[in-house]
């Protein structure tokens, strides 16, 4: 054999084995999309998670000698305002995006409507990381028995105590550090949280108004005080109206409003105005949620957070117990692609699930895990916040109903409860207002009490 | 060449015309077919962008439409929601249509051998699983992992839907659908508890008059109504017209160069992003804004100027879109005040009139038209307008300054919960278009404008 020949015989072979490589391999494009909405700049990992997820699945896709290429378009909404309107639009309009980051509140009326597709469709539910999910996380993002979403981080709200000016009034520090507790037997309650307001501004620790400095829009915070006075959102799957509860609830920010430690104009102030100065004592006592953490420490400069603010579950009203509500958002796929697309979109977000990519968005953000074993994680466990909120605020935790109604109810609560606060009604005008609004919009869909 | 005279005015005129056929001639030097043709774009216009949507508004509004009911239609599904409705129709039925089931039986397995699932499974199912039942989806797969070989996932998912035996959460595109699953069942439903099935499980829009009842059993929207007769009235009276006409005035009688200068100050507020203009605003009203700091001094205290009060957001509501609505008014005003002949006024001086005979007798009688016109486009400008509302208060404080357009806005296209109200916020904006309509004919009454658009006498 000449060498010419041996060499024709190689180039034959070498072509031969490189245009079977080139077939067996198949080159797959797939163009996943997520959007997310509540988003600021330390909650990116929401979106980025998917990317590292994307980048995980192609390797071992790569081992398996698929030749998977993953392109992730990501999109963030700062706020919900936009958001939601513009989902549910380009949904509607069949241009939905593989995933969705979004509050499971959103699940009802979306899976109702087929815009989103159960992910428990394309996932395995009792293998790993998935079955390492908080059981109640996972019931929340469900719907009817359905697995529709898979949490994404959890959270609660607490009330935040400025511990110089309880100092100020009185409270020892064998005081302060007994109050968690107190407050979760319902000792010290919300009708003290007033009383301690009023002390501060008359001492002139706080202006008038700033006493008890609340969320100053509206937000699921809201709800928790409706648990704090006894009432019950959804019973057996029907939405529930506590009347009397829901007007204590009215009442609870009149008197706030008419003893002055509360602002009758404080509903609409500016989010930058209202950050800064709860992050540096101008405010005595308010609500909000466990991933101000972040926004306190990082962007408003408070250096000593643990030495100044003090955090309790919402204490009890009259009739009720204290509680926190935890509000995670979920990973939902939206309808429309094809069974491929969906599958690989489930697996980026089970792949996301891992406690280690979800710690990333966990401790940036000041949210909570998902994952059971992620406190085990030492860079999650390391982080004195996470693993303090999470052990004494998560087990007290309740979540609002996943009902496709419940958007009407919350539009009625929230704009009397406005109404209310402001003067505009008296409590009890908006707890009939309220009632009435709620008969003739949702009908046999609630219950009244 | 040779023309062919087509009609006897054609050889008359002896006017060489090109070769056209006589129809496209007729088409295009025909007065009246030109003129439809010229109008043609136009009508498109209001065909595309008033007609449809007025059109579809009022179709939405007898819809109980929302997100969750989608915009295109819906399928049967028997979901929480619709079989909370059912217990209260059908209660027995209900019980039974609720019930998920996954049965291990003959018909799943056939069913199954069609596909690719391997036999060797099957057969092992069969044998070891035969008739059993689960109550939901995840214990019955996780005995379909438990067999041989470790399924994987898309497999488990297969073989579990070959044996579910229930239709809950199940979506059916029609009735025929949904019927013969529940036949397939073995439930025993009459013909009309089928309908009242189908009716329950219906998950699209259904038409209804009920966002009517709602509206007007509401003590809530007969307030946003009164704010906004309100809004409308004040903003108009003061600015748009009584003010304009000043500016228009005041600037008439000035020298040109000042005169301009003014009027290029008044335009500012139009021409600076609404965004921009509204911050602006909120910087002079916020508690540790201008006017607080303005006032300190004088041992006021510091307040949210814009939100303190109803009133209060009242006044900064009606000024914020005053200022902006002035200018137009202005313009159009100051315009038909340059249209009077100047001669009118050298003659009235000559009489010895005063300023104010001026502006009586001769500026205001000839403002009619352009009264009309902006008192007409405001009004309906106004009525549909919220965005300097939505930025400045979002209808605050405790909804004062919620108008109607506003709350329609906040019904239709926000809701927390993601859940947005389609049909009630198209009842509420249909509510409008009829207002607008009706305000829009009594104008042209009040101020009779068939005797304004009539054919001048002069031209007799």
């Amino acid at each position: 054999m000449t060498f010419s020949s041996k060499l024709l015989r190689a180039t034959a072979l070498a072509s031969l084995m490189l245009a079977a490589a080139v077939a067996g391999a198949q080159a797959r494009d797939v163009n996943i999309s997520v959007w997310a909405g509540g988003t600021g700049p330390n909650d990116t990992y929401r979106v980025d998670a998917i990317e590292i997820a994307a980048d995980l699945l192609q390797r071992q896709a790569a081992i398996a000698g698929d030749d998977l290429k993953i392109t992730v378009t990501k999109k963030v909404y700062n706020g919900w305002d936009d958001f939601k309107p513009a989902v549910t639009l380009a949904a509607q309009a069949g241009n939905s995006p593989n995933i969705i980051v979004t509050g499971h509140e959103d699940i009802a009326p979306w899976a109702q409507a087929g815009l989103i597709v159960p992910i428990e469709n394309y996932v395995d539910l009792d293998s790993w990381p998935l079955s390492d999910v908080y059981p109640n996380l996972m019931e929340i993002a469900s719907y009817g028995g359905v697995v529709y979403g898979i949490p994404q981080d959890a959270e609660s709200r607490p009330f935040f105590f400025w511990k110089p000016h309880m100092k100020a009034i009185g409270y020892s520090d064998d005081d302060i550090a007994a109050l968690p507790e107190r407050v979760q037997k319902g000792e010290y309650t919300l009708k003290n949280v007033l009383e301690d307001a009023k002390k501060m501004q008359d001492k002139g620790l706080v202006q008038p108004g700033y006493g008890f400095y609340p969320r100053a829009s509206n937000g699921p915070d809201f709800w928790m005080f409706y648990t704090s006075m006894g009432g019950t959102m959804e019973e057996n799957g029907k939405l529930v109206f506590d009347k009397a509860a829901m007007q204590r609830v009215y009442q609870f920010f009149a008197d706030a409003v008419s003893t002055g430690v509360t602002k009758k104009n404080h509903i609409g102030l500016p989010g930058d105005q209202w950050w800064h100065e709860v992050s540096t004592g101008q405010a005595g006592i308010w609500d909000a949620g466990t991933w101000h953490y972040a926004r306190m420490v990082n962007q408003e400069g408070l250096t000593d957070f643990f030495g100044n603010i003090l955090f309790t579950l919402a204490p009890a009203g009259d009739g009720g117990k204290a509680n926190t509500l935890t509000h995670p958002l979920v990973y939902v796929l939206g309808a429309g692609h094809t069974d491929e697309d969906a599958q690989i979109a489930a697996q980026l977000v089970a792949i996301a699930t891992e406690p280690r990519i979800n710690a990333l968005h966990a401790i940036k953000s000041s949210h909570l895990g998902v994952d059971q074993s992620e406190g085990k994680i030492p860079f999650y466990a390391a982080d004195r916040w996470a693993s303090e909120a999470t052990s004494a605020l998560l087990p007290y935790a309740n979540a609002m109903p996943n009902n496709a109604d419940f958007g009407k109810y919350w539009d009625i609560m929230w704009k009397n409860l406005e109404a209310s606060w402001t003067g505009t009604k008296t409590p009890e005008q908006a707890a009939n207002d309220a009632e009435s609004d709620l008969k003739s919009t949702l009908g046999d869909a609630i219950v009244i009490r | 060449m040779t023309v062919t005279p087509t009609s006897p005015a054609d050889a008359g005129a002896g006017v060489v015309q090109p070769a056209l056929g006589s129809r496209t001639r007729r088409l295009l030097y025909g007065s009246r077919t030109l003129a439809w043709l010229l109008l043609l774009p136009g009508l498109v216009m209001v065909v595309l962008f008033f007609l449809a949507p007025v059109v579809l508004t009022a179709a939405f509004s007898f819809t109980n439409m929302s997100t969750a009911t989608g915009v295109s239609g819906g399928v049967y599904q028997v979901a929480p929601s619709s079989i909370s409705r059912l217990k209260t129709a059908l209660p027995d039925l209900a019980d039974e249509l609720s019930q998920p089931r996954y049965v291990i039986d003959q018909a799943g397995l056939d069913a199954l051998g069609q596909t690719s699932v391997p036999k060797p499974l099957l057969d092992e199912l069969a044998a070891k699983h035969m008739g059993e039942v689960f109550d939901n989806r995840r214990d019955a797969e996780r005995m379909i992992k438990t067999l041989g070989g470790r399924p994987s996932t898309a497999v488990v998912k297969q073989i579990s839907e070959a044996f579910n035996r229930s239709i809950v959460n199940a979506r059916f595109s029609s009735k025929t659908a949904l019927f013969e699953a529940i036949d397939g069942l073995g439930i025993k439903a009459t013909p009309e508890q089928k309908e009242t099935i189908a009716d329950n499980t219906w998950t699209g829009w259904v038409w209804t008059t009920g966002n009517f009842e709602r509206m007007f059993a509401s003590k809530d929207a007969l307030r946003t109504m009164l704010n906004t007769v309100f809004y409308v009235a004040m903003v108009l009276i003061i600015f748009n017209t009584a003010y304009a006409m000043f500016l228009a005035i005041a600037t008439h009688y000035m020298p040109d160069r000042t005169s301009g200068f003014f009027r290029s100050l008044w335009l500012l507020p139009r021409i600076t992003p609404p965004v921009i203009y509204v911050l602006m605003w909120k910087w002079v009203a916020w508690d540790n804004g201008f006017l607080s700091m303005l006032l300190a001094p004088f041992g006021v205290a510091p307040r949210n100027w814009l939100l303190d009060t109803g009133t209060n957001a009242w006044v900064f509501v009606i000024l914020i879109n005053g200022v902006v609505g002035a200018s137009m008014g202005m313009l159009v005003f100051a315009s038909a005040l340059k249209a009077i002949p100047q001669s009118q006024f050298w003659a009235s001086e000559v009489d010895g009139a005063s300023r104010w005979q001026q502006i009586v007798h001769i500026l205001l009688p000839q403002l009619r038209w352009p009264i009309l016109f902006i008192t007409c486009y405001q009004t309906l400008s106004l009525l549909a307008s919220y965005d300097y509302i939505l930025l400045a208060t979002n209808g605050g404080p405790g909804g004062s300054t919620e108008v109607w357009s506003l709350a329609a806005y906040h019904t239709a296209l926000f809701n927390y919960a993601g859940n947005l109200d389609y049909g009630y916020g198209a009842a509420m904006a249909l509510v409008l278009v009829i207002i607008g309509i009706t305000l829009a004919l009594l104008y042209l009454r009040v101020f009779n404008y068939r005797a304004l658009v009539s054919r001048p006498i002069i031209e007799h």
